[in-house]
């Protein structure tokens, strides 16, 4: 039950834009896709809806190739948004349903509750160009969702939103995956996406370099101490020590990266033979700090 | 004649508000039977058609045209029954044989005339001024019309004033020399010399007549559709919408439901111009249907379809390798080329009893044929054989075009920022 890209490979000339690059989204996850600028996410979430024509790799959905019919029941919001600017919202709306499938019907119920939902139910008989950006991008999310879609692929969907519109969306996403849908979507945004995601694919320049739970990266790799040591507010107990680096001191308070021949055991005993240790725990990386070493 | 122009006039008034009136009600007409037949294709089609009867463009634009078709076919009308009766003041007397004369000479100009009494020259002059009468002839004397006549004029009211003038001048003559007045009227208006021909009169021109303003109507039309397919997949792109659309359905869906709706609007849109029109022609005996020419009306209808059905796939490709409307100008410029040249080459051939090489290659090149195909009917230079040949050729070639187009958009129309080269499209490494 899931959506899996692999081996996708794509270059325009001498760029490669995709380099072998896999990884799955199961169904019922909000998975964060991260990477530089011109890392390649815009040309993966195309292939998924065969819009880039790929020199290797599949994708697949529930362990069968994605073609049209599967397609029709994904939710796309792609990096730039795409609404007829003459069209008013809710036929607009209801077209892109009915191009999903859905009866006349089902899709006007479905274009009512969904311009509810995201908030621009007041502007349904306006036409789009004479919405604010913010709200055509709530627009946006009501046509990808429209139609009740198995699987979301979500290119960027916070950009251009204010604080209000963020969490709304956000709530939708983490709604969606409760609901068992998968959830694709790509964000600068890294606060943002560790607070949602599940768990992360970071690429860069094309190749996966780091993926999986977001708790397993932010744990994963280096020990990672914070201690304070009573009357040493500036740490100077802490330097000198062998395998360990002193990342930051804040008003007494030590942050150490521990290299992996040195134990936390260790550090404990300096630090107790420094003085009362007032505070002494695990820290866990910022999915920042994973983004900022996997993509070196 | 008149009221039964200003009762087609009428109608069409009551026709246009109605169907505004119908279209602005909620949800006032679905066309929702083509959406479910046609699955995807179907509701794109469905969306380009209602979006298109409602947009100002194709209001405005269906309004122009219907104005020049209603110009053209009234106007000459009009213009002949001014000419074809007029009235012509007498002051003083005029005998009953210089009035005779007179009427034989409007009869034998094809004018039918009206002889009205004035109460004085001056009275006279009046009605002259204000265009009342077109002549006025003081006491089988004298004659007075408002501007002097050129030398050169050779219009039908024109020879009237020369004739009456030539006419009374030689009853007056022969009067003056003794005849009495019925011998003298018997001689100025002889009885005509009989005239045999050796061939049937001329019909061909009704058909060129009609063909003329054929061949400019599908100028306009061709042009008209090519650049609704064309901004509609302009808008597509320039707006990004279409990666929307894409992730639902394959571009040659897009593409095919595109001009199925454009040419649905397109036919109906002409449609009720040719049926405007024949019924105009009708009401107000207009010449355009007499004669060879209702063959050419349905020569021009053929065209009309095969001429879309050929250029909507040029355009749809051209559209896809604009980014901007700005750089439409620009792409539909060279499509416009062929369309001119077959336009302008083919009406100017219209009437020649021997029409050139190049019209007859050019009326079998799917790109201007239907044109020169249309102006060969109208010269009737051409048998059905060659027409339906001229007809298959065109319909092979559209689909040969329609794959090409299809092949170019699908590579074109998601690469946006620039404009797109169709080198760069065709390339292999554009696949």
């Amino acid at each position: 039950m899931s959506l899996v890209l692999d081996g996708l490979c794509r270059s325009y000339g001498e760029v490669v834009a995709l380099d072998h690059l896999s990884f799955s989204v199961p169904a019922g996850q909000v998975v964060g896709f991260l990477g530089p600028n011109g890392a390649g996410k815009t040309t993966a979430m195309r292939a998924v809806f065969g819009l880039v024509s790929l020199d290797a790799g599949t994708v697949t959905w529930k362990a069968a190739p994605v073609g049209p019919a599967e397609r029709r029941r994904f939710g796309y919001m792609p990096e730039e948004r795409g609404l007829y600017p003459g069209m008013v919202v809710r036929e607009q709306v209801e077209y892109l349903a009915r191009l999903h499938g859905m009866t006349a019907a089902d899709a006007g119920r479905a274009t009512r509750m969904w311009l509810e939902r995201v908030g621009v139910a007041e502007r349904s008989e306006s036409k789009v160009e004479a919405l604010s950006l913010g709200n055509q991008q709530r627009v946006q999310l009501a046509t990808a969702l429209v139609h009740d879609p198995e699987f979301l692929v979500l290119d960027e969907p916070m950009s251009g939103l204010d604080p209000a519109g963020i969490d709304a969306i956000g709530a939708v996403l983490a709604e969606q995956a409760a609901a068992g849908r998968g959830v694709l979507f790509s964000s600068h945004q890294l606060d943002l996406v560790e607070h949602l995601c599940e768990s992360v694919a970071i690429i860069d320049r094309g190749r996966l370099v780091a993926n999986g739970r977001v708790d397993d990266l932010a744990t994963a790799g280096s020990s990672r101490l914070v201690v304070r040591v009573a009357g040493d507010r500036d740490g100077a107990w802490a330097r000198g020590l062998t395998g360990v680096t002193v990342s930051r001191v804040e008003a007494g308070a030590v942050r150490l990266v521990l290299d992996d021949h040195t134990s936390s055991q260790s550090v404990l005993a300096a630090a107790m033979q420094a003085g009362q240790v007032e505070q002494f725990g695990f820290e866990r990386r910022r999915l920042s700090e994973v983004f900022r070493e996997a993509v070196g | 004649m008149r009221y039964a122009v200003i009762g087609v006039a009428l109608a069409l008034a009551v026709g246009v508000r109605l169907w505004r009136r119908r279209r602005t009600q909620p949800g006032g007409y679905r066309l929702a039977a083509i959406g479910q037949v046609g699955g995807v294709t179907g509701l794109v089609a469905e969306r380009e058609i209602r979006e298109r009867f409602r947009s100002r463009m194709f209001k405005v634009g269906t309004g122009i045209v219907l104005l020049v078709v209603v110009a053209a076919i009234v106007i000459p009308v009009l213009r002949k029954g001014q000419h074809s009766h007029q009235q012509i003041g007498v002051v003083g007397t005029l005998p009953a044989q210089a009035r005779a004369t007179i009427l034989a000479a409007g009869a034998s100009l094809g004018i039918g005339l009206t002889l009205v009494p004035e109460a004085s020259t001056a009275a006279a002059e009046q009605d002259l001024k204000a265009g009342r009468v077109h002549l006025v002839v003081v006491d089988g004397r004298r004659l007075i019309v408002d501007r002097a006549i050129s030398a050169t004029d050779t219009s039908a009211p024109t020879l009237l004033v020369r004739l009456v003038a030539t006419q009374i001048g030689l009853q007056n003559a022969l009067e003056a020399a003794g005849l009495p007045p019925d011998r003298a009227a018997a001689l100025t208006h002889p009885p005509p010399l009989p005239v045999t021909s050796m061939q049937p009169a001329r019909t061909r021109g009704t058909a060129q007549v009609t063909a003329i303003y054929g061949l400019i109507l599908l100028y306009v039309l061709l042009t008209q559709y090519g650049t609704w397919i064309m901004m509609g997949v302009v808008e597509e792109k320039s707006s990004r919408v279409v990666e929307v659309l894409l992730s639902t359905m394959k571009p040659a869906q897009l593409l095919a439901g595109k001009v199925i709706g454009i040419g649905t609007v397109a036919l109906a849109q002409a449609s009720v111009l040719v049926a405007l029109a024949l019924i105009l022609a009708k009401a107000v005996g207009s010449d355009l249907l007499h004669g060879s020419a209702p063959l050419e009306v349905m020569s021009l209808a053929v065209w009309l379809v095969l001429g879309y059905a050929f250029y909507c796939w040029v355009y749809a490709a051209g559209g896809a390798l604009a980014d901007r409307q700005e750089h439409l100008q620009t792409l539909a410029f060279p499509l416009q080329i062929p369309i001119l040249f077959g336009y302008i080459t083919s009406i100017t051939a219209l009437g020649s009893a021997n029409p050139s090489t190049l019209i007859h290659v050019l009326a079998y090149l799917p790109p201007t044929a239907p044109f020169a195909m249309s102006a060969l009917v109208a010269d009737g230079a051409v048998t059905w054989w060659q027409f339906v040949l001229s007809a298959a050729l065109t319909l092979v070639s559209t689909v040969l075009v329609a794959r090409l187009a299809a092949t170019i958009y699908r590579r074109a129309v998601l690469r946006t920022g620039a404009r797109v080269r169709v080198r760069d499209v065709l390339s292999r490494a554009a696949a």
